[in-house]
């Protein structure tokens, strides 16, 4: 038998394996350890800011898997730059790798915490979420308020990181004290959705 | 240090293979585009048959994590852009980005001119990125793949993909052993 038709049997009997080999990515359901979920809770490893998930973005941060849990109308209208829509109920049926650092957002953060927990649950360990959803991305990130008294070089980080998402800082009353280490942005009186 | 001998090794190896098949010869990947010579298409197809064996086979028998591999982001609608500029190029000069090395290396004066070309491209789509980046960020989708797109098990996608494959090789083989 011809070399090339060896060759090609036997990818042909390889890829034809595959389907009873099991998946890529093993990502097992396992029972939820309630001590770990409630050690991240507690220690904060549970959640990034929308600042920094927008610093991680503009790095190209390797492995970042931003997720939209909204529906996908709600996607379509308006989403993180990067991200990819997987609704809350298709969460389950996702792969996700063991490398990939998982971003979890919704609308202003309830549902993100829910998956967070349903992602735990499937024995996810490298899932966070962003606790005031695409609303702290608006406020923090596209449109932040900045104190008058800004000093430049915070002033010049939030307008670079602003302005590389398409947005513009706003300029907000004067802030006493050590703006830049106390209150870096001031944030609005929108009621946390977490 | 390690990773860039690593790096250096598989580059020339792949230089190699792309001269052995006859790919620094810009007439003949050409032809690809207008349907008289199948090299292309069978050195592309039986090497992403082999890489995409090699990882699901590599990572089932634990000889490394394919979970750590790097996955690109799509961003649809300026990648296809992108594409259809890249097919332009590859067809007029009847070479693309690795095969126009392999033809300067080989001595051919197409390679140079190509790559020539190729940075000069790069440094104009430089200068003009801050205005072209919001097209550059558009329509994005993740780390989009067949089975996410499909909601298949990894293995059906393997399977479909690697029947896709080799039956587009046989009817290539079939249709060089005519007379």
């Amino acid at each position: 038998m011809k070399l090339v038709r060896q060759l090609g049997i036997g990818a042909l009997a390889l890829g034809l394996g595959a389907p009873f080999a099991g998946s890529f990515f093993r990502t097992q359901p396992r029972a939820l350890d309630l001590d770990s979920i409630a050690r991240a809770i507690d220690e904060g490893s549970d959640h990034v800011s929308a600042r920094q998930l927008a610093q991680w973005i503009r790095d190209h941060r390797p492995g970042l898997r931003v997720i939209d849990v909204r529906s996908p109308a709600e996607f379509r209208d308006d989403a993180i730059p990067t991200a990819e829509n997987v609704p809350i109920d298709q969460l389950a049926k996702a792969h996700f790798a063991p490398g990939q650092t998982i971003v979890l957002y919704s609308q202003e953060g309830a549902h993100a915490g829910q998956a967070w927990v349903i992602l735990r649950s499937l024995g996810v360990t490298q899932a966070v979420f962003v606790p005031g959803g695409l609303a702290d991305w608006r406020e923090e990130v596209l449109y932040p308020l900045l104190p008058a008294n800004a000093s430049a070089t915070e002033r010049a980080q939030v307008e670079a990181l602003s302005h590389y998402f398409g947005g513009a800082p706003r300029i907000g009353p004067e802030q006493g004290g050590d703006v830049a280490s106390a209150a870096p942005i001031v944030h609005g009186t929108r009621r946390r959705g977490c | 240090m390690n990773d860039l001998l690593m790096a250096g090794g598989i580059g020339a190896a792949f230089g190699c293979a792309l001269e052995c098949a006859g790919l620094g010869d810009p007439p003949k990947l050409a032809g690809q585009f207008y349907l008289r010579d199948f090299t292309v298409l069978k050195v592309m197809l039986s090497a992403m048959l082999t890489a995409m064996l090699g990882a699901f086979w590599g990572g089932q028998l634990g000889m490394f994590d394919s979970a750590a591999f790097y996955l690109p982001d799509t961003y649809l609608l300026p990648q296809l852009l992108g594409g259809m500029v890249f097919g332009l190029g590859f067809v007029l000069s009847g070479l693309c980005p690795g095969t126009s090395c392999v033809a300067l290396a080989s001595g051919r004066i197409e390679g140079a001119a190509t790559m020539l070309g190729l940075f000069v491209g790069v440094l104009l789509v430089g200068l003009a990125f801050p205005a072209i980046e919001p097209f550059y960020r558009s329509t994005p989708f993740g780390s989009l793949t067949l089975q996410r797109l499909t909601g298949l098990p990894d293995g059906v996608v393997v399977a479909l993909v690697t029947v896709v494959a080799v039956s587009v090789l046989a009817w290539i083989a079939k249709r060089e052993a005519r007379p």
